[in-house]
């Protein structure tokens, strides 16, 4: 406690600390001058206006040299001066102005100075986020994954602080268009201090995500946040499984491989295209819609990759039996039981070695925008029914990939941010995708189907929320449990309005109590105290759902609405 | 020997020396305490203190707290003479009391300051 006192005051004050030795030099000057100045003014003798001899007092001498060296100029007082003190004077009026000159541009030289701009502006983020009310995340690098899980947090309502050793990603940041004021630290993520001024240690810190290209970087800031705030979590981004297995060695919270992410997409989108697509609208908050892909099970797929994409891809494929042939510029390392064919894909000729006119998609993952840009052309002009999938490098070039019509784009930096903030927005939605990689697709097309039948011909934002029926939140519901007139599934989901029509929500998921979890619960499923419940539907439907689990008598209106065709 | 730390030692000794040959004398007595005296240990207050500016050790803290009390004490003694000799016309004895016990309550701040300087130097080793 006493060490960290000791280090938060040496950075407040360093600012001020930069500022004042440098202004020693021009402050004696200044004293040095004025006190000879008024100590001649003193000595000399003047001439009143009768003749006599007068001396100026220290008040008077004060009082002129002042506004001398302001270049004030108020005249000659208390008499018109003699040659002798006109003499003096203009020693005063040159060396005193000269003085406050020197300090002045002192001054202004040291407050321009960019180290000491970079300081302030450094010391007053660390002011902001000291004096924070809200829970925050810590978020180490504004790359692509950086900026679009910022992005994230943003819209659904959560802080966030940045740090990125860069000054112009960071300025990008600051420019960016957010909800709240995103606080800025330019600094190195893996030095302690960095993620202590970021503050980790405040009881508000909800979590650090390691998002830096580097993997020892994210290794490093890991580790600092487990001996500096060993209750925070970590979320790191790793690329290789070596720095995988050394991140999880220490009970690093959530380790995310964009890669094999990646690679478990490509499988998921290919087998199970309505998983996938319920995946991304709810761990996207810019997607609004289900685009289900419709992938024939016939024939096979071209992987163009030639870094650690082309392996976990390789990996995934094997796994899940996809038949596939592998394009790449490099000898594949998995050996000879996949189908290898040897370039970059971007001539027709490797394509078609690849049998082009037999696949029925085709995956441009090289990490050259460019390149998968040609492949995915070359490809089309081959084969016009294949199904392509475009890997995009570089955020720059979103515009070409968006205007491609390409049935899917993997961006590393999205995958990354989806993965990361189904983590981070509710619990619940994490359980529920760990359900969802085992659930049948007729499942999945039924959870699609009603949400779509409530939602009729609207397309509204999709959202996903949880609720929790404990005395603090639903103390309208809390009353029905366990009564003849037992509160459902279904009861929760009538609009609390006059007509109890549905409201366009379904339920993805109920947890109860004793840590039972029923993906996709039946609308007859009885309710019970402090179940939690994944809703998934149009956005504003959940604050008429909120307002119906605290008021008793919506809720009751809700359940004798029930009753009434039954009976 | 370092040119820095003669001026830093010299100012600071100045600064208690001055303020201690103005104290001296009856208090009330206009005739025992210099004005010019006056001035140069205010001048020499001043600048010890902007010498000491820049020290970031905890000694380097209290050395630049007692200068900052000795020149508030000297200025403040200072307007009370101006006051006393431009507005009201003479410097009475009583007025002459209340600087001069200003300037000895400055010149505690002073001994305070030397006192830690010669604290300081007798923990060198060398």
């Amino acid at each position: 406690m006493e060490s960290t006192h000791r280090t938060r005051s040496r950075i407040r004050g360093a600012a001020m600390w930069l500022l004042l030795p440098r202004l020693r030099a021009p402050l004696i000057a200044l004293i040095i001058t004025y006190s000879v100045s008024i100590l001649g003014l003193v000595l000399i003798p003047g001439q009143a206006p009768d003749g006599g001899v007068y001396y100026l007092s220290f008040l008077d001498a004060f009082f002129v040299v002042s506004y001398t060296a302001t270049t004030i100029g108020f005249g000659e007082i208390p008499h018109p001066f003699t040659a002798q003190q006109k003499l003096w004077m203009l020693f005063v009026m040159y060396s005193t102005v000269i003085a406050w000159l020197y300090a002045i541009g002192s001054v202004l030289s040291v407050i321009s100075d960019p180290s000491f701009r970079r300081l302030r502006v450094y010391q007053r983020a660390v002011g902001r986020i000291r004096a924070r009310k809200e829970p925050f995340w810590i978020v180490c690098g504004y790359g692509g994954a950086g900026n679009q899980v910022i992005r994230f947090m943003d819209q659904s309502g959560i802080r966030s602080v940045m740090i990125d050793s860069d000054q112009t990603r960071a300025d990008t940041a600051k420019l960016s268009d957010m909800t709240y004021d995103l606080d800025v630290l330019v600094g190195d993520a893996s030095e302690p201090q960095t993620l202590v001024d970021a503050g980790v240690q405040s009881a508000l810190c909800r979590g650090v995500l390691a998002l830096t290209d580097h993997n020892q970087t994210n290794l490093t800031i890991a580790t600092n946040t487990r001996i500096l705030a060993p209750r925070v979590p970590v979320h790191a981004r790793s690329e290789s499984d070596a720095n995988t297995r050394n991140l999880r060695s220490f009970n690093t919270e959530v380790v995310i491989d964009p890669y094999r992410v990646a690679a478990r997409s490509l499988t998921q989108l290919i087998r199970k295209p309505r998983a996938f697509a319920l995946y991304h609208e709810l761990v996207d908050p810019d997607l609004n819609q289900i685009e289900i892909l419709n992938v024939p099970d016939s024939g096979h797929w071209i992987v163009c990759a030639g870094d650690r994409l082309a392996e976990t891809v390789t990996e995934a494929f094997l796994r899940a039996e996809i038949a596939f042939c592998l394009v790449s510029p490099e000898v594949s390392p998995i050996g000879d039981s996949i189908t290898w064919v040897q370039g970059l894909g971007t001539e027709a000729n490797t394509l078609r070695q690849a049998r082009i006119a037999e696949a029925v998609g085709i995956v441009a993952g090289t990490n050259d925008d460019g390149d998968n840009l040609s492949i995915l052309l070359t490809a089309r002009t081959e084969n016009e029914r294949l199904i392509t999938v475009a890997r995009r490098n570089k955020p720059t070039s979103e515009p070409v990939f968006r205007q491609g019509n390409f049935h899917y784009v993997l961006r590393e930096g999205r995958i990354l941010a989806q993965e990361m903030y189904a983590r981070i927005t509710t619990p619940l939605l994490h359980q529920f995708i760990g359900q969802l990689e085992v659930m049948p697709e007729a499942l999945v097309q039924r959870i699609i189907e009603k949400l779509n039948m409530r939602l009729g011909n609207q397309s509204p934002e999709l959202a996903h929320f949880d609720i929790s029926l404990d005395a603090k939140d639903a103390p309208g519901v809390l009353l029905f449990l366990n009564t003849a007139r037992a509160a459902k599934v279904g009861d929760l989901l009538l609009d609390p309005g006059a007509d109890h029509l549905n409201m366009p929500l379904v339920c993805l998921l109920l947890v109860r109590i004793n840590g039972d979890v029923v993906p996709f619960p039946g609308e007859d499923l009885l309710l019970g105290e402090n179940d939690r419940l994944l809703l998934w539907g149009a956005t504003g439907s959940h604050h008429r759902l909120h307002l119906l689990i605290r008021r008793a008598d919506l809720f009751e209106s809700v359940l004798s609405s029930r009753r009434k065709p039954a009976g | 020997m370092n040119t820095q730390r003669v001026w830093f030692a010299f100012f600071i000794v100045l600064a208690l020396t001055l303020n201690f040959g103005f104290f001296v004398g009856e208090i009330d007595n206009p005739s025992h305490h210099n004005l010019y005296e006056f001035f140069f240990a205010l001048i020499v207050s001043l600048i010890a203190t902007i010498l000491k500016i820049g020290d970031r050790s905890h000694l380097g803290a209290v050395l630049l707290a007692t200068s900052l009390v000795a020149d508030l004490q000297l200025i403040v003694a200072a307007v009370i003479w101006a006051y006393g000799s431009q507005v009201t016309g003479h410097v009475s004895g009583s007025v002459m009391a209340s600087i001069v016990s200003l300037a000895g309550g400055a010149m505690l701040a002073n001994v305070t300051s030397v006192i830690l300087l010669i604290a300081e130097t007798i923990q060198l080793k060398r």
